[in-house]
């Protein structure tokens, strides 16, 4: 039989994309609709000494307002990850305390969304101001206001994250070269195409149904039925199609509780949907911050001790900021080894947007820090940055961030693969014009590891619940969310190859909390890796029940049967066979019992492993930098599908791209209003602005927990094209930076300080002009 | 979106009546690229929007090196984009025109619409006024025509009075030996507002320059002619001294603010660079 497994077979899901009748929860048209609108906060930090919602109420059209008085008052996580330790209750739905410049402090449902609108500029707040902590440093500050009563005070979100190995001390004292750096974050966003949107109605029964565009459905329903205060079987989370979430849409948004609540007190259904603006107001950002790191290296390049202080900010909520600092934290132990290491993670609340669940996770930052250090090192100690990284890569058996033993040598394999694929050392070698030419060339790479699901962290599992029809055809019912990244298509092929039927006869049900198996959502890079996992053990079940049938039908042992192309067939009898149709039809009329197979899998840690390299132009005049052509390598264990793995990783890559040299959410540091919250000057990277990728992908090492050995690729390919973006911008002209995004301006003022800026008229031609 | 009335005149004696009544309160839309997303962004509230695409006088993109070229109000960015005619002859043109917005915009979007529109950083604006362009405007009291220099005076603000309408513009026929360029910088290659933009027209005489026209966009509340750098180069070769002078001069010359999208000294030196670039671009195309 023709294997399913690594075949870019077509997308279930890209016809109804393509013409437009995939539904998305936008899209749902219900009798009576209702419009819903968010009043946000004009101030940064204040109290509501009252607000006046009279003239809005009494606008035609309008059917409900909600202030902070309206709704119930219970204290919420916003990212609501149960058995989990990284998250927050630090949220109301509506608060007597604003403490961000957009934040929600009423709503209203309309006839229309224009009514709605205009609803919002008749309802008057009154705010009595509060000193905005805007940066981190403000709200360290000795005597600075309490921005929460709820944590362990000095508006930390969590105590401090403290990793500990070795001993610190003395490996800096065997250190023959001790490198220091600083390394400043910038605060993008996620983007996605799709804004949150989400639509709620009540029944008759006090049954509550909502339609939204979430990346976990069963928190949505959890928290929900928490804070109303119902059964879970009175609410239902419906969601079919999405447009992206990038881990943001982990959270819960204040509109899907006003949505709920206004839904309720009008009786019929409301609709509420972010404008672009209010992604950048109301949604989740990456968090920025400061990681200031040390470490300490032997002349033969030997790592001896690593010392990190990472101070994330978090924002006006806590949101993911715990699990982000975890995982930030306890990342530094790991990609390039040592045995010494002490790293303290903070997480800080500040009156500024909410950081949240962003691909890449914490690591993201913290790989920007360690692999633009590893290129610093490598130049005082007179080494090859790539041959210091490849001497210093984590391996078999190495202790990974979660604790876990890491399997394989995927980080080696992907270095030397690149090395191999770029010609590096030649290229490296190439020599360089830094103190003339206008248009100057270099190469970097960087390195990455992520781990393939959340857990140690969050107790994860993967469901899958697999059940055969009649005519030999079978459904999975999940409950992964499709963000958009194929991950469906994946676990229809895994159960197809497991049962040994055709990937055309798996149809999959997802996306109804009353249906489907209970899943904690679609985020760690782990749909592909756990649930997958689950329906590969479900799929045995059920093919193990025909097998047995088809046994009793065959007359031979079931040992001795298997099921190709949806055939059972006899080993070593090649004549003797029976679809499977057959073999589980009825029997003088009494049809087969249900062939139904369901099954949980927890998994044991699996990280995958990618190295970027890149080519950079900086045009010394402008400041501007072009990537001209990056070279990823990934080792993410048995691909399933190549085309949708290729695609996260040129995915993730333009948004690396945008992340290190674009992208920057900004706040006035004056008064914390937004500066950008709109795609006109919050750049991310299009396709004129991509450069050729040539993506290689490694099965080198297969992870015994995955799905025939696959692991996960969602979130590696955003980690390492940062560094090696900002390491190979040093190859160019020499000028190391240490935060991101790194714009023009900061790119002339630093040649400008280092004397290196290009004599008039020189020559207009790069260091190299091969391709 | 903000409630309005709307009107669809069919002869522009009939729009600039609706023009004239409805004062400050009425929007013109042509493309409606820029208007319907600031009014469904609540930046502008028109009482009046009066759509003139129904207007059969206002097309017309005629294009050759006898009469130059002349665009009428409702011509799309896209059809001057794809003219083959207005890429031979006013390459710097056919450059700007590019920059604007992406393709389905530029398939809505009248150049026309973008004069008026008169943004600071709008990339066809400098290309326009180097290459001599006037515009043909009627109104209540008749019709007269403005050179595009003399037509901004400020951001979003023109010379048109209550119930002008810009109904075409013209570009003189390009001189023998003459040379045109635009360079935009932004942080992006498309969908992009320019940070700074340069155009150049200039006329090859032997060695040197003539006829020397360089305007800066997205440094001033207006496109600004660089004059002394024209006059530098006046006369002279465009050699990398006279650049670096002539690029100098208009960073003096330039006004640029501070803002999310650049510094103003930031906008200041690449005034400087753009220049440059801009001149020996131009003057490459002499050849």
């Amino acid at each position: 039989m023709t294997s399913v497994i690594g075949r870019s077979v077509t997308r279930w899901d890209t016809l109804g994309k393509v013409t437009g009748s995939a539904v998305y929860a936008g899209d749902v048209a219900l009798p009576g609709l209702l419009h819903g609108k968010i009043k946000r906060s004009t101030v940064a930090h204040a109290r509501i000494r009252a607000i006046d919602a009279s003239r809005a109420l009494a606008l035609p059209g309008v059917r409900a307002v909600l202030t902070h008085a309206d709704v119930p008052r219970v204290l919420h996580y916003g990212s609501p990850h149960p058995r989990s330790a990284s998250v927050t209750k630090d949220q109301y739905i509506l608060d007597t305390t604003v403490r961000y410049h957009g934040e929600g402090v009423a709503a209203v449902a309309a006839d229309s969304e224009e009514i709605a609108e205009a609803a919002l500029e008749l309802i008057t707040v009154d705010y009595e101001p509060l000193p905005a902590l805007l940066t981190v440093a403000d709200a360290l500050a000795p005597g600075a206001p309490a921005i929460h009563a709820v944590g362990p005070g000095g508006n930390l979100v969590l105590d401090p994250v403290v990793v500990t190995r070795g001993d610190v001390a003395a490996g800096f004292a065997a250190a023959d070269l001790i490198v220091e750096g600083t390394y400043t974050l910038g605060r993008p966003v996620p983007a996605y195409m799709e804004p949150n949107v989400c639509v709620c109605q009540w029944d008759a029964l006090g049954k509550l149904t909502i339609w939204t565009s979430t990346q976990s459905p069963f928190m949505v329903r959890g928290t929900l039925a928490e804070v109303l205060g119902l059964p879970l079987t009175k609410v239902r989370v419906l969601v079919d199609h999405m447009g992206g979430g990038f881990g943001a849409k982990q959270d819960l948004f204040q509109h899907e509780f006003l949505c709920a609540l206004l839904a309720q007190r009008t009786g019929r259904p409301v609709r509420m949907e972010f404008s672009r603006k209010e992604t950048f107001l109301g949604g989740r950002t990456r968090h920025s911050g400061s990681i200031r790191l040390k470490q300490g290296f032997r002349r033969d390049g030997t790592i001896t001790a690593r010392e990190a202080e990472i101070v994330f900010d978090s924002g006006a909520y806590g949101s993911h900021g715990p699990g982000v600092t975890a995982v930030a934290t306890a990342s530094l132990t790991s990609l390039y080894r040592c045995d010494n290491v002490h790293l303290v993670g903070r997480c800080v609340y500040t009156n500024t947007p909410i950081a949240g669940a962003f691909r890449g996770y914490g690591v993201v930052q913290s790989y920007y820090a360690l692999d633009s250090q590893m290129d610093e090192a490598a130049e005082q100690l007179g080494l090859d940055p790539a041959a210091l990284k490849l001497m210093n890569a984590v391996r078999d058996g190495d202790l990974a961030p979660s604790g876990h033993p890491i399997v394989g040598h995927g980080l080696e394999d992907c270095i030397r693969r690149g090395l191999e694929e770029t010609g590096w050392a030649a290229r490296r070698a190439a020599p360089k014009s830094h103190d003339t030419g206008r248009r100057r060339r270099g190469w970097g790479m960087g390195c990455e590891m992520h781990g393939s699901s959340a857990y140690p962290g969050i107790k994860e599992q993967g469901n899958a619940i697999v059940r055969m029809n009649e005519d030999g055809t079978v459904t999975l019912f999940t409950g992964t969310t499709g963000l958009g990244t194929g991950a469906h298509t994946a676990l229809a092929q895994i159960t197809a190859e497991e049962l040994g039927v055709r990937f055309e006869d798996v149809a999959v049900v997802h996306g109804d909390t009353d249906v489907v198996p209970w899943d904690i959502g679609a985020f760690a890079s782990h749909t592909t890796y756990m649930a997958g996992r689950a329906c590969q053990m479900a799929a045995a079940q059920v093919k193990a029940k025909v097998l047995a049938r088809a046994a009793d039908r065959l007359e031979v042992a079931a040992d001795d049967l298997d099921i190709r192309d949806g055939v059972v067939t006899v080993r070593g009898v090649p004549g003797l066979s029976l679809t499977v149709a057959d073999a589980i039809a009825a029997e003088r009329g009494i049809p087969a019992p249900q062939l139904v197979g369901e099954d949980s899998y927890r998994p044991t840690k699996s990280y995958s492993f990618a190295a970027h390299f890149v080519e950079v132009e900086v045009d010394t005049e402008t400041g501007q930098i072009d990537v001209v052509q990056v070279v990823p390598v990934h080792e993410i264990g048995k691909v399933i599908h190549p085309v949708a793995a290729a695609g996260q990783i040129e995915g993730g890559i333009q948004q690396g791209i945008g992340h290190t040299l674009t992208e920057d959410f900004r706040v006035d540091p004056r008064d914390g209003r937004p500066l950008n919250a709109s795609f006109v000057d919050y750049k991310m990277p299009l396709a004129m602005d991509m450069p050729p990728i040539r993506t290689i992908i490694l099965e080198t090492a297969p992870d015994e927990g995955g799905p025939f050995g696959a692991k996960g690729v969602g979130e590696d390919p955003i980690i390492a094209i940062g560094p090696a973006i900002a390491n190979a911008v040093h190859d160019a002209i020499g000028v190391r930076f240490r935060h991101y995004p790194i714009t023009p301006e900061q790119v002339l003022a630093a040649l400008a300080e280092k004397g290196a800026t290009p004599t008039p008229g020189a020559a207009d031609q790069p260091d190299q002009t091969d391709q | 979106m903000h409630p309005f009335a709307y009107f669809e005149p069919t002869t522009v004696d009939e729009a600039i009546a609706l023009l004239a009544r409805h004062g400050g309160d009425a929007q013109l839309m042509a493309g409606g690229t820029d208007l319907l997303v600031e009014i469904k962004e609540s930046l502008r509230r028109p009482a009046v929007v009066i759509n003139i695409k129904k207007v059969p006088d206002l097309g017309g993109l005629a294009c050759d090196e006898a009469h130059g070229l002349r665009i009428g109000a409702l011509v799309t960015v896209r059809a001057i984009e794809t003219s083959a005619a207005v890429s031979r002859l006013y390459p710097a043109i056919a450059e700007a025109v590019r920059e604007i917005g992406s393709i389905q915009i530029r398939n809505r979007a009248t150049l026309v619409g973008n004069v008026c529109r008169a943004s600071p950083s709008a990339d066809t604006l400098p290309p326009l006024i180097a290459a001599g362009t006037v515009a043909a405007i009627s109104g209540p009291g008749g019709a007269r025509s403005v050179p595009l220099g003399e037509f901004f005076t400020g951001p979003g603000r023109t010379v048109l009075t209550a119930g002008e309408i810009v109904t075409a513009i013209a570009l003189p026929p390009p001189a023998a030996q003459a040379g045109a360029s635009y360079i935009k910088h932004g942080r992006r290659r498309a969908m992009e507002l320019a940070t700074v933009g340069v155009a150049v027209s200039l006329r090859r005489d032997g060695d040197v320059c003539r006829d020397v026209r360089i305007v800066l966009g997205a440094v001033a509340p207006t496109p600004i002619r660089a004059t002394a750098a024209e006059m530098l180069l006046e006369g002279r070769a465009p050699d990398p001294a006279r650049l670096e002078e002539a690029g100098c001069a208009a960073q003096d010359q330039s006004r640029p603010i501070d803002n999310v999208r650049a510094s103003a000294a930031y906008r200041r030196a690449m005034v400087g660079v753009l220049t440059r670039r801009a001149i020996a671009a131009a003057w490459e195309r002499t050849t």
